[in-house]
């Protein structure tokens, strides 16, 4: 494509892999300028999605999410608490995401990785709910870093909270909540709820990350990808297509009025999809 | 609301798991245990291995043996600290933890130290580690779901994930446990199993090779009872050794198609 390289003759097969390491920015603007990318993916279709509920018994929801290879697990579990004075109607959710040392040879035990705590506040910010004095905490882990980290998170923690059930319990002689015992033998026990229910969600938060580079937008980047192009942008929607957030945390491509409304786009189309693929998982769970 | 990062209130789980005394079932010797989950006392649980579980690691595995799920990754051989010393053979370095949701009662997700250096003595025998010098291999557990005899199936699942790194090694690892209910003795025992038991006994050994790298007894055990215990488990293990290495063919032939 006319670019000088010193590298010499680059033309057969076994220097691609050579040429994508030693060079890879140029390796990558040669596939953009074929509006392609080196998985074969046009610029602005996200990785293959799957979601499974009810991953782990152990705990009250649970769901594994993957996009491509980046796979995230996130479970629900319930406790009870004493809800605070100027809230005695409303529950609490302590949302906590983890990297541990399995997911990508960058993380070392000890040291928490520095992607895990940014994660974190994003999610934070993004996910409300509360029902009763249950307190949920909900704990995301990454068990496959390959990219669009906060997109895998949300969506396996909003497919854990869809899958949860909490649990039917009744108030115990102590003035503590107890399980209910499953044949309802003791009657003394007053039922607070009678059997397990699902959580209402009010919206449902769906996001997409892109790169910007030059003028060239890459939806569900990958790992490589991440690391050579840094500007990200990410945008959350709702279900109804409003607008929950955008993060765009520097870099150094500034995001002009038209970039920013083409991944607002790019996300919209997205929403359909993951709603799509959310419904199908959900609709699997309720035929066993 | 959204979660407040600054207050931490205190919860309790009302799970009723918790509130259970033991059961005074084995003061009285003539009963027997009946096993929750209908196995015999010398039926181990099905196994289920995928090698290949993380993309991004050298080699992993994931290993299902009924609740316990547990997933294991090999990076390496990749370059030691800095601050050690030069070695003119390999090391090995392993990590075990917990995910937060993984036993009944929620707990803080940290490194598990105990178990971290005992998968290390179990793994350590078996790693030809003159096959690489001055560098490391990484070995990180993460146990998804605790449905009791953890260690055993992380070390198994380990062993995996290093053949599935190509990390060199004199023969497959596996490993059984086993729990001493009153006079029974019962193999692979599960959560509750273990919280009831009156002694343990886990064997890791190299079954090919019929050596032991890691015997560990807890509990009151009588000579004969140990040599029963012994042979059951080494039984148990040549026949895990079979199903890893089956599981290793698949995923070849699978790759080469």
């Amino acid at each position: 494509m006319g670019l000088p390289d010193a590298s010499g003759d680059l033309s057969s097969e076994m220097e691609v892999d050579a040429f994508r390491r030693l060079f890879p920015l140029r390796f990558y603007e040669r596939h953009l300028a074929e509006s392609i990318r080196p998985d074969g993916r046009p610029l602005g279709r996200a990785r293959d999605t799957t979601i499974a509920l009810g991953a782990v018994t152990s705990a009250d929801g649970s769901a594994l999410a993957k996009i491509g290879s980046t796979t995230m697990l996130a479970a629900v579990k319930m406790e009870v608490m004493t809800p605070s004075m100027e809230s005695p109607d409303e529950g609490c959710i302590a949302i906590d995401f983890h990297m541990p040392p399995i997911c990508s040879p960058i993380v070392r035990p000890g040291r928490p990785a520095e992607a895990a705590p940014v994660v974190s506040k994003q999610l934070s910010d993004t996910i409300s709910s509360g029902k009763a004095a249950w307190m949920a905490y909900l704990d995301i882990y990454c068990l496959d870093a390959d990219g669009a980290l906060f997109d895998a998170a949300l969506l396996s923690a909003v497919a854990a909270l869809f899958h949860l059930q909490i649990p039917a319990v009744s108030l115990n002689d102590d003035g503590k909540i107890v399980v209910s015992e499953e044949d309802g033998g003791k009657l003394e026990k007053e039922p607070v709820n009678k059997e397990k229910r699902k959580l209402t969600l009010r919206s449902i938060p769906f996001s997409l990350t892109c790169i910007l580079h030059k003028n060239y937008i890459l939806a569900d980047p990958t790992s490589e990808e991440e690391a050579i192009m840094e500007t990200l942008v990410t945008v959350v929607l709702d279900s109804s297509s409003q607008l929950i957030s955008l993060y765009k945390p520097g870099g150094a491509v500034l995001a002009y009025t038209s970039a920013v409304q083409d991944c607002i786009a790019l996300t919209r189309q997205r929403v359909r999809e993951l709603q799509k693929i959310l419904d199908e998982a959900n609709s699997g769970m309720e035929v066993d | 609301m959204a979660g407040r990062p600054g207050t931490n209130p205190t919860t309790y789980s009302p799970s009723l798991k918790t509130q259970k005394t033991r059961s005074t079932i084995f003061k009285d010797q003539e009963i027997d245990w009946v096993r929750p989950d209908g196995r015999g006392f010398q039926q181990c649980r099905p196994a289920f291995f995928r090698t290949g579980a993380v993309t991004a690691a050298s080699g992993s595995a994931y290993a299902e043996f009924g609740n316990t799920k547990v997933i294991v990754s090999v990076f390496g051989p990749r370059e030691s600290k800095k601050a050690m010393m030069y070695s003119d053979i390999g090391r090995l370095n392993c990590n075990v933890s917990y995910t937060t949701f993984a036993t009944p009662v929620r707990a803080q997700g940290s490194d598990r130290k105990e178990f971290s250096s005992m998968l290390h003595k179990a793994l350590e025998g078996a790693i030809i580690l003159e096959t690489f010098p001055k560098t490391t291999v990484d070995v990180f557990a993460l146990v998804l779901e605790s449905g009791g005899s953890d260690l055993p199936v992380v070390i198994s699942c380990a062993s995996l994930a290093l053949a599935d790194a190509g990390i060199l090694m004199y023969d497959l690892v596996t490993s059984v446990s086993l729990s001493c209910l009153g006079k029974n003795l019962v193999i692979d025992p599960i959560l509750e199993e273990e919280s009831y038991q009156d002694g343990s006994l886990m064997i890791t050994c190299m079954p090919s090779r019929y050596e032991v790298t890691q015997l560990t007894i807890t509990g009151e055990w009588s000579t004969p009872k140990i040599n029963e215990g012994m042979q059951l488990c080494l039984d148990a293990c040549s026949k895990l050794a079979n199903i890893m290495r089956s599981c290793l063919k698949e995923a070849t032939t699978s790759s080469q198609e």
